[in-house]
């Protein structure tokens, strides 16, 4: 018997684990470098190492599942569960900023005024740019389900124009926040109020930007037929993925930009 | 340009998925059409109703004489393993050999080997 007996898949071995913890060695031993010696080699061959890694890894995936088919049903039941513990793990990760800023907020000190915002900030108004994002995010959370139903129905003109909103929506996010954050008048370095805001909305900016790069992967791979009305499990852990980013904003909308204003 | 490459792309696959799926302006593959290797072999037996790879929780059997728990194994023996009673923490295992069905050590039961095909 030269075959399996199970409809699980034993990879292949594969050099991108390595190759990829080679990168973050040397992304984290670059940014030391970076702080004591002002040289960035280190830390951008750790950068390009890493962006090579995720490239062919999910390329070889890619081939694995819809090349080879050995993304049986129990496969693809494990895929989801990584991709839910996976979002799992950032929700906590954001948690965590969440915590950071409540607990600065909620009982300011004496050296910001006593007060939140602390003396001397002014908030962005939450009813400006931050409620367009707020809306340009829903948006892109109906036309990920548009793009999604209708690949479900076969409709592939319409998954190809709702995915391609969904990315434009996404960039016009990314676009909108980014002169946001250059006209804000307090920077990072202004107390509490700048570290929790830019580096909650900084980390929700860059799950918005990665979140984009996994739907602009989708729309390549349905434009060249991967998908399969009943089998699309990248597709949908985009959109999960996706999803998971529109929420995250929405409570930092509620927290920092409207009640912490 | 990688836009205008998307733009003709696109309508590259278009005439093709007129062509090849004859669907106007729809044009997604289904499983059936599309899927291959083992994602294939595992469709293909589900829709004639046999579970190859064993995938699907396994029949219940009363474990009589009549009515034995069937094993299925791709070879003449496999190793069973007796949960005689809900919960034990025990479990007795013995292994089940092609012939007359063989009774658990501990609890009876009978556990009779059947032959499984792979598809290849």
């Amino acid at each position: 018997m030269a075959h399996q007996a199970h409809a699980y898949h034993m990879v292949d071995p594969s050099p991108w684990p390595l190759t990829g913890a080679i990168a973050a060695l040397l992304m984290t031993s670059g940014l030391a470098i970076w702080f004591h010696f002002h040289s960035t080699v280190l830390m951008t061959l750790g950068l390009i190492l890493l962006l090579l890694t995720m490239y062919q890894w999910w390329r070889d995936i890619i081939r694995e599942g819809t090349f080879q088919g050995h993304h049986t049903p129990p496969v693809q039941k494990g895929l989801r569960y990584g991709m839910i513990l996976f979002i799992t793990s950032e929700v906590f990760f954001f948690l965590g900023f969440f915590w950071a800023f409540y607990h600065s907020s909620l009982a300011p000190t004496p050296e910001l005024g006593g007060c939140w915002p602390p003396t001397g900030i002014t908030p962005l108004d939450p009813f400006e740019v931050p409620l367009l994002n707020t809306a340009v995010l829903l948006a892109s959370g109906v036309t990920v389900t548009w793009a999604h139903h209708s690949i479900m129905e076969g409709e592939r003109k319409q998954a190809i124009q709702s995915l391609t909103l969904t990315i434009l929506l996404g960039l016009y996010f990314t676009a909108l926040q980014a002169t946001e954050y250059y006209e804000a008048p307090f920077t990072i370095a202004d107390g509490v109020y700048g570290s929790t805001f830019f580096v909650a909305t900084g980390f929700h900016g860059l799950h918005v930007i990665i979140g984009s790069t996994f739907l602009a992967v989708c729309l390549l791979r349905q434009v060249q037929y991967h998908f399969t009305s009943e089998h699309h499990f990248g597709f949908e852990a985009a959109a999960w993925y996706w999803h998971f980013v529109d929420v995250v904003w929405l409570f930092l909308y509620v927290s920092i930009y409207w009640w912490g204003s | 340009m990688p836009a205008a490459a998307l733009v003709r792309g696109l309508v590259d696959q278009w005439l093709y998925c007129v062509s090849v799926f004859g669907r106007f302006a729809s044009g997604i593959p289904t499983d059936d059409e599309q899927a291959t290797g083992l994602e294939k072999i595992v469709l293909e037996a589900s829709k004639r109703g046999t579970d190859p790879y064993s995938i699907l929780k396994p029949q219940e059997y009363a474990g009589s004489k009549q009515d034995p728990h069937i094993v299925p194994s791709i070879t003449n023996k496999r190793i069973v393993g007796c949960v005689c009673e809900e919960d034990n923490t025990a479990v007795v295992w013995f292994w089940l050999h092609q012939g007359e069905a063989q009774r658990c050590p501990s609890c009876g039961t009978y556990y009779k080997l059947v032959p499984h095909e792979l598809p290849h």
